[in-house]
C-alpha cells in the first residue's frame, strides 16, 4: 500500500509540473524550469507523506519514497533529454518542414548556428556571459562556475570538448 | 510511520551514495574506456553489489524491500547520469568552459572555433547527426538529410513529452 501512495504521489507530480512550467512562461516568472521540477517534487513528496500517514496503518516511508523518486526521475531525465538536446532539435527541425529534407550545408549553415546562438543568449540571460562591445566575456559568476565544471571534468576523467565519442564509448 | 529502510533498501541507499566514488575511481583506471562506458560499467558494478548484498545479508528477504531497493538504486543511478551527461555532453557548459578557457573576450567565430578547440560548427554537427544516421533516424542521400520512419516516431514521441511536461 505504500508503494500506492508513493506512485499516487509520482502522478500528482507529473500533473502538477506541467501546470508549473506552463503557469512560469505564461506569467513570466524568471524560475529556472529545473527549479520549478524541484518545487513540484518537494511540495508533492511532502503531500505523499502526508496521505500515507493518514491512509496507510503501517506507512513505510521508504518505500513509498522510492518508488516515487524513481518516477519522478524517469520524468525529469525525459524532460531533460527534449528539453535542449541539439540532435533532437535538428531532428524536429527537419520534421517541421514542408518537404521532410534538407541539405546537409543548411544544418550546418543556418540550423546550428541558430541553436550556437540561442545558446549564448541563454549563457548572457543567465548573467554568466557578458557581451563586451562585439565579443563576449565570462563575468566573475561565469569563470567560477567554469572552474568547477573543469575540476569536476578532471576529477571524473572526462572530456572538455561535449562531443560523443563514438570509438570508445 | 516507519522511517527505516529495509536491509536491503539500506544497502540500496549507501551503494547508491558510493555510486560517484565508483566514477571517480574507475576515471583513475584508463582501460575502463570512454565516459559512456565509464559510466554504464559503474552502474553494473553497483548492481553486482547490490545483488551480493541481497544474498549476503542476514535474516530473510522480503519483495517489497528488494523492489524499492531497485528503485532507489535506479533512481540514483538516473539522477547521477543527468549530471554526468551535462559534464560530458553539456553544450551550453563546454560554450562556457571554452570561453573561459580562451582567458579574454570572444567573437562570435572565436567562440565557435575555441569551442571546437580548433574545428568548426561543422564538426560538431557532424557528430550530432552521426548520432541521429547511427540510430537510424536520419538518412543522407545526395548531400541532402531525411528523417527516417524511426525519426519521425522519435520527433512525434519528443512533441509528445514536450506538451505534457509544459515544454510545449
Amino acid at each position: 500500500m505504500s508503494f500506492v501512495v508513493g506512485f499516487l504521489a509520482a502522478v500528482t507530480f507529473a500533473l502538477l509540473s506541467p501546470v508549473l512550467q506552463l503557469m512560469a512562461r505564461a506569467r513570466g516568472w524568471t524560475v529556472a524550469p529545473v527549479t520549478l521540477l524541484a518545487i513540484a517534487a518537494i511540495v508533492t513528496h511532502g503531500l505523499g507523506v502526508m496521505l500515507g500517514v493518514f491512509v496507510v496503518a503501517q506507512f513505510q516511508y521508504w518505500d513509498a519514497a522510492s518508488i516515487f523518486g524513481f518516477c519522478v526521475m524517469g520524468y525529469v531525465f525525459a524532460f531533460g533529454a527534449v528539453y535542449k538536446s541539439v540532435s533532437l532539435e535538428i531532428l524536429l527541425g527537419l520534421v517541421g518542414r514542408t518537404e521532410r529534407r534538407a541539405p546537409l550545408s543548411d544544418i550546418v549553415e543556418r540550423q546550428v548556428p541558430a541553436l550556437f546562438q540561442g545558446r549564448i543568449g541563454n549563457l548572457v540571460d543567465s548573467g554568466l556571459v557578458e557581451p563586451v562591445g562585439s565579443h563576449f566575456a565570462a563575468t566573475a559568476a561565469g569563470r567560477t562556475m567554469a572552474g568547477r565544471v573543469g575540476q569536476l571534468r578532471h576529477a571524473f576523467g572526462i572530456g572538455d570538448t561535449s562531443l560523443y565519442d563514438f570509438s570508445s564509448d | 510511520m516507519n522511517m527505516l529502510p529495509g536491509p536491503a533498501q539500506a544497502a540500496a541507499i549507501g551503494l547508491s551514495l558510493a555510486l560517484p566514488l565508483v566514477l571517480l575511481c574507475y576515471a583513475r583506471i584508463a582501460a575502463t574506456g570512454g565516459s559512456g562506458r565509464r559510466f554504464r560499467l559503474g552502474c553494473v558494478s553497483i548492481l553486482a553489489l547490490y545483488a551480493i548484498a541481497c544474498i549476503a545479508l542476514p535474516g530473510q528477504r522480503h519483495l517489497d524491500d528488494v523492489i524499492g531497493g531497485l528503485f532507489l538504486l535506479a533512481t540514483a543511478m538516473m539522477f547521477f547520469y543527468i549530471l554526468f551527461s551535462l559534464l560530458a555532453w553539456g553544450f551550453t557548459l563546454t560554450l562556457l568552459t571554452a570561453l573561459d578557457k580562451a582567458g579574454r573576450p570572444l567573437t562570435l567565430e572565436q567562440w565557435a572555433v575555441a569551442y571546437m578547440q580548433g574545428g568548426d560548427l561543422g564538426t560538431f554537427t557532424h557528430n550530432r547527426l552521426k548520432l541521429l544516421v547511427g540510430a537510424g533516424m536520419l538518412t543522407v542521400a545526395d548531400g541532402k538529410l531525411a528523417p527516417t520512419t524511426k525519426g519521425m516516431a522519435v520527433a512525434r514521441l519528443v512533441k509528445f513529452v514536450r506538451l505534457s511536461t509544459g515544454i510545449g
